[in-house]
């Protein structure tokens, strides 16, 4: 049955390719088998869990494929000859029934969301109540363009419009209103980061350390044994590298006051930081927006609670990976200027020029920047600025995974 | 789901619930003779599944624990070097014949198993980055040799291999192309219940829901570092129990409520937060 439908879900294919899900050859084949094999019964609810288990290998990436069977099966009806086949394959009566829904849906969800976009900001709180109530009515109907309100200004205020708990009360009766639900938003790695996650993130940092190219120095007790016995007793030494890790790290925290609605985050990865014991060393100092000649030792930034920059590059060898957490949010003045700044000296150098020096002394360096903006900001001069001469990344789990690999890279 | 598939499938058993979505896995991954990979929150029972696949379809569970250290080689074969060198040295019989020798890890047990077994190849990702990759061939082909004897195991019956991953690193893609994903969801009140129900058949209808109310209500609070797990309610559950307390003064009193919360700043922010 498949072999002969199989082009209907090419398009499927291209749509999750499309969705930046690697797919392979590999999973589609095994895919096609099961269908085959009749696994995928007569509905798409079972259709929708079998593809997804198949083609799917980590839980960030399923609100990639909702997303993309969401336009897939909906755009299906546009198609006549797509759709007939398609109902040739499916339980007819509850597909036309779902597409019938959704279009009811789409025009609401549509509706709503013209709406949304003269919300200021003093109205949010009335349009909040409004959509409330207008929630608790559509969420009777069962719709699934509930969850989909998740990203309206007022998304993270709260469950009742976060597409997890609206949609998981519905009890799934059909695939749309699983993938409608996207209660899988909440795993996708850009995602802001939790204490957990960083962990995880900074584990990257130890994953590659095997590969790392350090002397055979530890004797292979294991291997020495075998060799040794297969020689009928003649000592045959093995030595192996240690698996010790040999990450070192410094990490240079912004404590600016733009830095402030940040702070639990960045605490939370200082934290994280601090507690993994599997780096060989970890320091950590603070700065305020950009670096100087001196970087403070807490993050109150206090002047003569400093070390010379210069110290630091001394004293903490070039091997040191260094992690760089700030917003770069500052006048471009403050970026470029050697008359010196507000806070503290500056040593005659802008701190452009500072960025510059750590730059040539440190061989890897990362920044990571909580709010980052998208793509190109012209206005944000200096996080342009700073986003050339150094790797910056998202502060997600992505971004820091991103930059962790970054770290890693042997060249 | 068909019904052809599912008869002689899996099912839940009486200790083990498992969602509909997580048997047609379970079932789909066998039909098309894949590896299942399952991962999910600490605690939603990801081990014990192989366990409950076992009990249901009546087979052996050969259980294959990863640690940090071990390689893909220790499920294969060990060959005891040492064995044969004492042996030597003492003039016993059958030193040259290097067979006596080979001792089969988890896999090769697995393989040589007459009957078919579950295969539990528990937390994978402990293991080095390599290690996945390194048993693609055996995974795939369902064989592996050996050098010092020539030999090459094959599995008689195919064993069902259930992966666990605690998502602690990456796995490669080309050993994940291989397998059947599921991600185990943290269960929904409903099916809690249920589960909650086949460890204590005779919990009390009150104190389950209230015990429960707290429990998801704990689960939802923002500032909670370690979000309870469903075995940590079933441990609770179990201390109320036992300790008789009634039921509505759970939520008042929050009684043992360092089974359910564990970290000191955890136990703070409930006691703080408006119930």
């Amino acid at each position: 049955m498949a072999r002969n439908d199989g082009s209907v879900f090419l398009n499927f294919f291209y749509e999750l390719r499309r969705k930046e899900l690697h797919i392979g050859l590999t999973e589609w084949m095994t895919l096609l088998e099961a269908l085959d094999q009749g696994l995928a019964g007569s509905q798409l609810t079972d259709f929708y869990y079998l593809a997804r288990m198949i083609l799917v290998k980590s839980e960030t990436d399923f609100d990639k494929f909702d997303t993309a069977f969401e336009e897939c099966f909906k755009g299906a009806q546009k198609d006549t000859e797509v759709t007939q086949q398609m109902l040739k394959w499916l339980d007819k009566k509850e597909l036309q029934d779902e597409l019938a829904k959704t279009d009811r849906d789409t025009e609401w969800a549509n509706r709503h969301s013209a709406d949304e976009m003269k919300i200021d900001k003093d109205d949010v709180e009335t349009k909040f109540k409004q959509r409330l109530k207008d929630q608790t009515e559509e969420h009777n109907g069962g719709s699934f363009w509930i969850g989909t309100a998740g990203a309206t200004p007022f998304g993270n205020s709260g469950n009742y419009v976060g597409g997890v708990r609206v949609g998981g009360a519905s009890g799934y009766q059909s695939a749309f209103e699983v993938v409608g639900a996207r209660k899988f938003r909440d795993f996708r790695d850009d995602r802001v980061l939790e204490n957990r996650q960083f962990q995880m993130a900074l584990r990257r940092l130890r994953q590659f350390s095997t590969k790392l190219d350090i002397p055979k120095t530890e004797l292979d007790i294991d291997e020495t044994i075998h060799k040794t016995c297969n020689r009928g007793g003649l000592l045959q030494i093995e030595m192996m590298r240690p698996r010790k890790n040999a990450v070192k790290l410094l990490l240079l925290m912004d404590s600016g006051g733009t830095m402030i609605p940040y702070s639990s985050l960045v605490n939370e990865l200082f934290q994280t930081v601090s507690k993994s014991n599997h780096f060989k060393d970890v320091k950590c100092y603070y700065f305020h927006n950009c670096i100087y000649s001196k970087v403070y030792k807490t993050p109150e930034c206090e002047n003569g609670d400093w070390v010379d920059t210069d110290w630091m590059f001394r004293n903490l060898s070039s091997d040191y990976k260094v992690i760089i957490v700030g917003d770069a949010a500052m006048a471009p003045e403050e970026l470029y200027s050697t008359t010196g700044n507000y806070r503290g000296p500056n040593g005659g150098l802008s701190g452009w020029e500072w960025l510059n020096l750590l730059k040539s002394h440190y061989k890897k360096i990362i920044w990571m920047n909580p709010k980052m903006a998208p793509r190109r900001a012209p206005w944000r001069e200096a996080e342009t600025a700073i986003g050339q001469l150094l790797p910056m990344y998202k502060l997600t789990v992505s971004g820091l995974n991103q930059g962790m690999k970054k770290l890693m890279e042997t060249r | 789901m068909a019904d052809n598939y599912m008869e002689n499938g899996f099912e839940s058993t009486a200790t083990y619930v498992a969602s509909e979505q997580l048997l047609s896995a379970v079932n789909i991954a066998m039909a098309l003779k894949k590896p299942l990979l399952v991962k999910g929150e600490p605690g939603t029972g990801k081990t014990m599944l192989a366990q409950a696949v076992a009990d249901s379809l009546g087979k052996k569970l050969i259980i294959w624990n990863i640690k940090s250290t071990t390689k893909a080689q220790d499920g294969l074969y060990m060959y005891d070097t040492i064995q044969r060198l004492y042996d030597g040295q003492f003039g016993e019989e059958g030193v040259d014949d290097i067979a006596r020798y080979i001792k089969l890890g988890k896999l090769g047990e697995a393989f040589e198993s007459e009957e078919q077994v579950i295969l539990l190849i528990d937390e994978i990702d402990k293991a080095d980055l390599e290690f996945p990759n390194d048993l693609l061939w055996e995974l795939d082909q369902m064989e592996f040799y050996i050098h010092e004897t020539k030999r090459t195991v094959k599995a008689k019956q195919r064993p069902i291999v259930i992966i666990t991953s605690n998502a602690e690193k990456e796995l490669p893609d080309a050993f994940l192309r291989r397998c059947i994903f599921h991600y185990i969801e943290f269960p929904n009140e409903e099916l809690m219940a249920e589960i909650v129900r086949s460890h204590y058949p005779n919990v009390e209808d009150n104190l389950l829901k209230n015990a429960m109310d707290v429990f998801y209500w704990i689960r939802s609070l923002r500032e909670i570092r370690k979000k309870p797990s469903t075995s940590e309610l079933i441990d609770w559950i179990n201390a109320l129990q036992i300790a008789g307390i009634p039921a509505d003064q759970i939520r008042e009193k929050l009684p043992f409520v360092g089974v359910v919360v564990k970290k000191d700043e955890d136990l703070e922010t409930i006691q703080h937060a408006p119930r």
